[in-house]
């Protein structure tokens, strides 16, 4: 890339920095040139990084009044308070999935934009959402997990497959008015008494919405019982406005026109099958005598796809994490892409002709060459995924924070709102540090290895 | 090996066939790009849908009944002060935030590159260490002495940025000025510019393009914070912070949280068109930082 | 920024002070009215509308006695403002308190003038005893309750109800019917904005008050007693078998991620999303405004059933008039304002209610805000928000104590012992007790 600053940011240190730093003549002195030069931003970095690290530490081991000694009690209190475990928890999940799956996302589309000619289209696309807040990125998320198929887009396109796979039924979420007469079978009924022919069957439906009925319905009717048949009435079994008696036919119930009735014999098989009519009524003729189960099959009362609730309680943190690689994905493709573009095209091409598939230069070649850059993004993306806190708290609603809370988020929440407990938030903060020291004296180690 | 003459004896396919063979990779990118735009023009759309609809029909329906798009959610947004304050607060937030590490650690760089002093190594050890620390560790303390000093929100916010900067650009500077040739500098020293003078008219303008990266990136880090902008702005919050305080009733206020989502990211994405080249590698060299 | 207001409300004050000395030297103005010439400075929250209509009140005020009677706005943080004023030593004659808990801090700290006997003995005859006892504080008589809130109003879309053949219910038994007549028309029967932890503070706080009754109402606002009592347990029992999935719209989950003005608009619409909303007086303004709705004929109210035959109860908010000065256009306000002339002005402006016995229910411009004032005055109990008067750590804050507590709670009804200890570990931590 340019010859000003390093693509890769190899955990912070450039590589060149391993150059020894230029010596002045001059024997090393402090001078007021060097005290100019060096105290504003001293002072910056004194006030407002070095004096908080120490107060901080100093302050998680006193209490929330900040007045008495505690030990270690505010650590006590992170480990082992509910909510706090529970943002810990949800880091792991977030430090496992996360790194690995952009890092991963990110060698895939890297190497192959290598094939296409509108590869600065694609990477552009996928850079865009680095360039933006990540509370705006959490909007732009919360409006796509929006629950209901009608709303969100998410779940629309899921309810266009899974509505396209199970065909709703007319009447969803309807249920018998006299449980005691019927009973479920999967998700359709089937009346608990036998029938023969000439006896007449009645199921009286509620809880489903009046919308469901189709506008060709009629008022229901008691039918009347036909020697050498069986038939029956399925009808709305709540008369509007009240004053119905539950099991009868009252006058202005309606009946529910297309509803599937079958008659299954004592083995279970279906020995006869038709649909009801406008008032809801239903016969079966051509019967052998014998004794047969009424059953409304379960494609009657199938639901529409209802939508998945990405922000509920148990699938937020996965939700969450997946607008996070939506965001990071471009990071990892244009850093390891920079790498890519650097690497030998002989070696791989040489690769190529030696014989090797596709897969095999990957996998033997590519693969190799790429992994410090690969460690680099990887350590990169730990360090931002520990100190996660704008997206969860966009995208989560109110009520699932407990949920979906991570330790940066809990120290926000803990210090700085409801009660403001600055001991157990040190305590958190100085936690959130010691994970990144790691990556502290990596850098350390690097530039003196380099400047040796 | 000779690769190259090999690869002169390979075959060449025509383009056709090479095309047909990637179509599983441009149907790939072509889901891919749906993927990654769709959310955004989600967004976009919402924002210019009246708030009724949004608990009734999904967005994309605006494309078969245009009707439902007007601009008055973004008339709304500026008939009140609070947003539209907020855009103001940023761009008040985010330039000194920029500014001002600028300044502190061109000056710095330069004497960690340029000067000699006993103890440079260890401050500059010191320096590498500190780009790491995790801006949560220095909340508590500073909300502590702001709340005995109390200037006004938008001095704590950016003095805050401002500070946390100072590590990462110093190290990115000094980076850059390893790169100027040293003669250069000798030079001048000979000519009898003293080192001030050597800074501002001889390095500083050298040092654009490691200015300009930077810069940028700050920037954008700045105006797109939420967090710092939380625990300090007071009443004078950022758009950040302003959309967040909108977000306790979603449903109900997506009018005002899209809109207003939607224009914070035009100052992030124009700048993102304009200096491509730089933002990509100021956000490379800065994605560590705390 | 709250540097700057409290600095112009410091000025305010001192201006209005030396102003107010003058005043008093002077000699008594050649009027029929009594005050002629005097001066009186009232602060409150209000601003906008409620502002200008409170202005009205004091156009009124000073038409009758000759004094005038100037309005200071505070925002919300009236406590603060109050409390700089009152440490520089120049309170405004009269404020307007939003929350009782103020009342009795500024109280106790010894701010406030106890009110005379001729204000006292007005309050006596206009209103129900309870308002009387939320306004002494040691035996002291300190604030006239001027406006007050119902927030024991539960809201119902008509034509779902008539669908359904209900009527509204008057005891919890009751509802529970009604709410499974109205499942089984088709229609979910209850709307919950459980995403905002405060609408689920209210629904317990009404139980609460029926169920445990007001004594333990105050004590559990006090802390005084555990939130592991058996009384919150019970209440929890009570609220656990009227929230069942199958009765709410969206089930529980649904319920935790709905809004309150969302859950307010769900029972809108033509089939509605439910039939049945609770919360305060002020959804009435979301019905007829984003809702369009028509009062009567597309909505109305219940009040919130009684429980075991509990006595009508309102459980609400109210603001409070008292006085730091002895100014005796003050004094005079004061008992203006408890006067039912004082209440119908705004009364009849709208978005307002009063607990004043003699008010003219006539003058309420719809019937809606007219029965909402009658169950404030009819109230033989009334308690304020428990929640408000709890500190904001375990009342008001969203995301931490109560709040999040009872949406946890929401999450498994059930699990109730679980749900009343950490109740109790927040409000310790809270209360610091």
């Amino acid at each position: 890339m340019s010859t000003t600053v390093s693509a890769a940011p190899a955990a912070g240190v450039d590589e060149r920095l391993g150059r020894a730093a230029q010596a002045p003549r001059q024997e090393p002195k402090w001078n007021l040139t060097t005290v100019g030069f060096l105290l504003p931003a001293g002072l910056f970095v004194g006030l407002f990084i070095v004096y908080p690290v120490i107060a901080t530490v100093i302050r998680s081991f006193f209490n929330r009044a900040g007045d008495s000694f505690v030990g270690f009690g505010n650590y006590g209190q992170v480990f082992s308070d509910g909510r706090t475990l529970h943002a810990l928890q949800n880091n792991i999940i977030w430090v496992v999935i996360f790194p690995a799956a952009v890092t991963g996302l990110g060698v895939l589309f890297a190497v192959l934009l290598e094939r296409v000619p509108y590869r600065l289209l694609i990477r552009t696309l996928l850079f865009m959402p680095m360039a933006v807040s990540l509370l705006a990125s959490g909007v732009i998320w919360r409006i796509m997990y929006q629950q209901s198929p009608d709303t969100g887009a998410l779940n629309a396109v899921i309810a266009s497959v899974a509505n396209a796979i199970t065909h709703p039924g007319h009447y969803t979420g309807a249920a018998p008015s006299q449980p005691d007469l019927v009973q479920a079978v999967g998700d359709g009924y089937q009346l608990n008494q036998s029938l023969a022919p000439g006896d007449v069957a009645h199921v009286g439906l509620i809880r489903f919405p009046v919308a469901e009925i189709p506008a060709s319905a009629r008022p229901a009717q008691d039918p009347a019982p036909q020697p050498g048949k069986i038939v029956g009435v399925v009808w709305r079994d709540f008369k509007p406005g009240g004053g119905g008696q539950v099991g009868q036919v009252d006058p202005g119930e309606s009946g529910l026109p297309d509803m599937t009735v079958q008659l299954v014999d004592p083995k279970g098989v279906v020995a006869a099958q038709t649909q009801s009519d406008a008032t809801g009524d239903f016969a079966f003729g051509n019967l052998n005598g014998g004794s047969y189960f009424l059953v409304l099959p379960a494609q009657n009362f199938h639901p529409p796809f209802g939508g998945v609730q990405w922000l509920g309680s148990s699938l937020v943190t996965p939700a969450i994490i997946l607008a996070a690689i939506w965001v990071w994905v471009g990071f990892a493709t244009v850093t390891i892409g920079a790498g890519l573009a650097t690497m030998s095209r002989d070696l791989l091409e040489a690769a190529r002709v030696d014989g090797a598939t596709e897969w095999q230069v990957f996998r033997r070649v590519t693969v190799p060459l790429l992994s410090p850059l690969m460690i680099v993004v990887f350590i990169t993306l730990v360090i931002n995924v520990l100190k996660i806190f704008d997206l969860v708290l966009a995208i989560a609603p109110q009520s699932v924070i407990p949920d979906a809370n991570v330790i940066a988020l809990q120290l926000f929440l803990v210090a700085f709102t409801g009660l403001g407990d600055f001991g157990i938030g040190s305590a958190i903060a100085v936690f959130l540090f010691l994970l990144v020291i790691p990556v502290m004296g990596f850098n350390i180690r690097r530039f003196r290895g380099g400047e040796a | 090996m000779g690769t190259r003459a090999l690869e002169i004896v390979r075959p060449r396919r025509p383009t056709w066939v090479r095309l047909a063979e990637n179509v599983p990779i441009h149907v790939f990118f072509i889901v891919a790009g749906i993927l990654w735009a769709i959310p955004a023009i989600g967004l976009l759309v919402t924002s210019l849908r009246p708030v009724d609809l949004f608990n009734v029909s999904g967005w994309w329906t605006a494309f078969g009944a245009p009707h439902q798009l007007s601009l008055a959610n973004y008339h709304s947004l500026f008939a009140s002060s609070l947003i539209a304050g907020s855009f103001v607060n940023s761009v008040l937030i985010a330039v000194p935030a920029t500014v001002i590490p600028v300044v502190l650690a061109t000056m710095a760089a330069y004497a960690f590159t340029w000067l000699n002093f006993p103890g440079r190594t260890a401050l500059f050890l010191l320096l590498i260490a500190l780009m790491v620390v995790p801006l949560q560790m220095a909340l508590i303390p500073i909300a502590q002495v702001y709340a005995v000093f109390g200037p006004p929100g938008i001095v704590r916010v950016f003095l805050f940025h401002a500070a946390f900067a100072v590590p990462y650009a110093t190290f990115l500077f000094r980076n850059f000025f390893l790169g100027i040739p040293h003669e250069l500098l000798e030079s001048a020293r000979m000519d009898g510019a003293r080192d001030a003078r050597i800074f501002t008219s001889l390095i500083l303008p050298l040092a654009f393009p490691a200015i300009a990266s930077f810069a940028v990136f700050q920037f954008l880090w700045v105006w797109n914070d939420l967090l710092v902008g939380l625990v300090f702005a007071g009443n004078t919050p950022p758009v950040t912070v302003a959309i967040l305080q909108q977000m306790r009733n979603f449903g109900s206020s997506v009018d005002v949280i899209s809109a207003a989502s939607f224009l914070s990211l035009i100052p992030p994405l124009l700048l993102f068109f304009a200096f491509q080249r730089y933002f990509v590698q100021g956000l490379l060299a800065g994605s560590v930082k705390g | 920024m709250k540097g700057r207001s409290a600095l112009r409300a410091l000025v305010l004050g001192v201006v209005g002070a030396v102003v107010l000395t003058a005043c008093g030297t002077g000699s008594t103005t050649p009027s029929g009215k009594p005050l002629a010439g005097k001066k009186v400075e009232i602060a409150a929250v209000w601003s906008k509308d409620e502002q200008k209509n409170f202005e009205a009140v004091l156009a009124a005020f000073s038409d009758k006695t000759g004094a005038t009677a100037t309005f200071t706005s505070t925002g919300d943080k009236i406590g603060t403002v109050l409390g700089s004023r009152i440490a520089s030593n120049s309170p405004p004659d009269v404020a307007v308190l939003p929350q009782p808990g103020l009342l009795h801090d500024l109280a106790v700290k010894g701010s406030l003038k106890e009110l005379d006997s001729a204000t006292a003995s007005l309050v006596s005859q206009n209103y129900a005893a309870v308002w009387k006892d939320l306004g002494t504080v040691n035996g002291k008589f300190y604030g006239v309750f001027y406006k007050a809130a119902n927030k024991s109003t539960v809201w119902y879309n008509v034509k779902a109800f008539g669908q359904a053949g209900v009527t509204p219910p008057k005891s919890i038994d009751d509802a529970t019917r009604v709410l499974t007549t109205l499942a089984a028309s088709g229609v979910k029967p209850l709307s919950i904005g459980g995403a905002d932890g405060w609408t689920l503070t209210d629904w317990f706080e009404n139980v609460y008050l029926r169920l445990a009754g007001p004594d333990k109402y105050d004590a559990l606002t006090k802390h005084t007693i555990k939130w592991t009592d058996d009384s919150v347990k019970a209440t929890l029992r009570v609220l656990a078998a009227l929230f069942q999935d199958q009765l709410i719209a969206g089930g529980r989950s649904g319920a935790l991620q709905t809004d309150f003005p969302t859950s307010v608009s769900n029972i809108a619409g033509n089939p509605p999303k439910a039939a049945i909303v609770y919360e305060g007086d002020f959804v009435e303004g979301i019905l007829t405004g984003t809702a369009h709705m028509t009062p009567i004929t597309d909505f109305n109210f219940f009040p919130f059933p009684d429980i075991n035959g509990s006595p009508p109860s309102v459980m609400g908010g109210g603001d409070v008039v008292v006085r730091f000065t002895d100014n005796p256009a003050a004094v005079e306000l004061v008992k203006y304002l408890a006067s039912p002339e004082a209440a119908q002005i705004w009364a009849a402006k709208g978005g307002f209610s009063s607990a004043n016995k003699k008010v003219d229910l006539s003058v309420y411009p719809d019937p809606i805000a007219k029965a909402s004032a009658q169950a404030l005055v009819n109230a033989q109990v009334f308690r304020f928000d428990m929640s408000d008067q709890a500190p904001a750590a375990f009342g008001g804050t969203t995301g931490s104590g109560e709040w999040a507590d009872l949406q946890a709670w929401l999450k498994a009804p059930n699990n109730i012992d679980a749900a009343t200890a950490q109740l109790e570990k927040d409000a310790a931590a809270a209360y610091g007790s």
